[in-house]
């Protein structure tokens, strides 16, 4: 995997607020009562915080990016099958190869395989719904899956969450640290969501959002194509000449 | 709802430079991804070098609550202060029984542990040294972004130097040391404890991000 060699001439800024999910959010309890109340320290970035777990795959095993099936031609989970693939970048469009990607969603019912999860909807004998694998050179990736169901969270019911996907992204760098939650199109509960509303820019609202590429009808199995790319902070300090 | 909808749109991303919004995990981050991830003691079947140690304790909310199923990510140097990374001018003589990146979560009582080495001072490329240390980030629902911390150890000497540490007011640097404790000592492994209290009370100090 090619790592970012000039790394101590990058430039890791701190978060555009305005870009970023707000961090106490008005009906969203635990975001006010873990949010610390002191100021964050400033501090100056050293080897530590620019270097990070490179080939995390000899750590962390990846698997098969085909979450629809538990296994090569076995049976189909329920839902409405879908495929996703993008790109991940920096702020200077250069590519970050090799980065894992984990992947978390609940069934078309809206219900995870999670201990935690007491929503009364049933689970789906062939749908895990969770998985890691790697971009590749030019820092893209590709995985099939099914459309998540919403789901109510909180113990009353008091909040439905719209179909979403969960990514988790851990590259080169321990500033490239990134999770995020991406939604569907034309959601009706997407309008009501309290963390993709948390987000106050609207153009940045749009980069969780998948992106629907045309359908295309095939004999083979049809499936939904969406498109995300995602940029992660972290660019060369001087600018190139072009 | 004090937010205006959100509109759709299907053009493509018209300002590709704007960075991704990061969002909080939620309640259900797998259990397979973290499970069996707390031992950075082995690697590839080889063991660590260095003074191998349980480094635990609790993440705490306002009111001294505890949280459930929060993660934690650990990033660290090996016993000799070198990164498993090629910015490391050192890199070359890393343990290769240590890795350097771990997860944890904590259970009902808001408990967490790790079992590590303790990390050696490291030096920058220019060479300003760095006291032993681990980075810590720690991701939970509720928190729509990341935070990241910084682990000392209460034994480690001229800590007062740290380029990070000098950073934190005086009087909060002693809740960034890992210390001492019998409790949390286990299978012939001494214990260091680490409490993260997100809000309120002694908080942790956090770095911006």
């Amino acid at each position: 995997m090619p790592v970012n060699q000039d790394a101590p001439l990058r430039q890791y800024l701190p978060y555009d607020d305005r870009t970023q999910t707000r961090r106490q959010i008005e009906d969203y309890p635990r975001s006010f009562t873990r949010m610390p109340a002191q100021p964050f320290v400033e501090r100056p970035l050293t080897l530590s915080e620019l270097t990070g777990p490179i080939h995390l795959e000899r750590r962390l095993p990846v698997g098969s990016a085909d979450f629809s099936c538990l296994y090569p031609g076995g049976p189909r989970a329920l839902g409405q099958f879908i495929t996703v693939s993008g790109r991940i970048t920096d702020e200077d469009g250069a590519p970050l190869a090799g980065a894992m990607i984990e992947l978390w969603q609940a069934n078309a019912s809206g219900k995870y395989i999670h201990e935690h999860d007491r929503h009364q909807a049933p689970l789906d004998p062939n749908f895990i719904g969770q998985g890691r694998f790697l971009t590749d050179a030019e820092g893209c990736y590709i995985f099939r899956t099914i459309k998540p169901g919403g789901y109510p969270v909180g113990s009353n019911d008091w909040w439905w969450r719209p179909p979403h996907i969960h990514f988790s992204i851990l590259g080169p760098c321990w500033m490239d640290r990134f999770i995020t939650q991406i939604y569907f199109p034309g959601e009706p509960l997407n309008e009501t969501d309290l963390l993709l509303n948390a987000i106050p820019d609207p153009e940045a609202r749009q980069r969780v959002i998948f992106e629907p590429q045309p359908t295309k009808v095939t004999k083979d199995l049809n499936i939904l194509e969406f498109r995300r790319d995602f940029v992660l902070r972290g660019k060369r300090s001087t600018p190139q000449i072009p | 709802m004090s937010q205006a909808p959100v509109q759709e749109r299907t053009t493509p991303d018209l300002h590709p430079k704007i960075v991704s919004p990061f969002c909080t995990i939620g309640p259900f981050f797998p259990f397979a991804f973290v499970n069996d991830c707390n031992d950075l003691t082995v690697f590839e079947g080889r063991q660590a070098r260095g003074r191998h140690i349980w480094l635990g304790g609790r993440v705490l909310e306002e009111g001294g609550h505890p949280t459930f199923h929060t993660i934690l990510e650990l990033w660290q140097p090996d016993a000799g202060g070198i990164f498993r990374h090629p910015l490391d001018p050192r890199h070359a003589d890393a343990d290769p029984g240590f890795y350097g990146f771990g997860r944890a979560f904590t259970d009902a009582q808001g408990f967490y542990r790790f079992r590590t080495v303790i990390p050696g001072a490291s030096r920058e490329p220019d060479g300003t040294p760095r006291c032993p240390h681990a980075n810590l980030t720690i991701l939970a629902i509720g928190l729509t972004r990341r935070m990241v911390t910084t682990i000392f150890f209460s034994d480690s000497p001229a800590t007062a130097d740290d380029p990070v540490l000098r950073c934190v007011p005086e009087t909060a640097r002693h809740r960034l040391f890992a210390r001492h404790d019998d409790a949390l000592a286990a299978d012939g492994l001494p214990g260091y404890r680490f409490d993260v209290i997100l809000r309120g009370g002694e908080e942790t100090p956090f770095f911006r991000d």
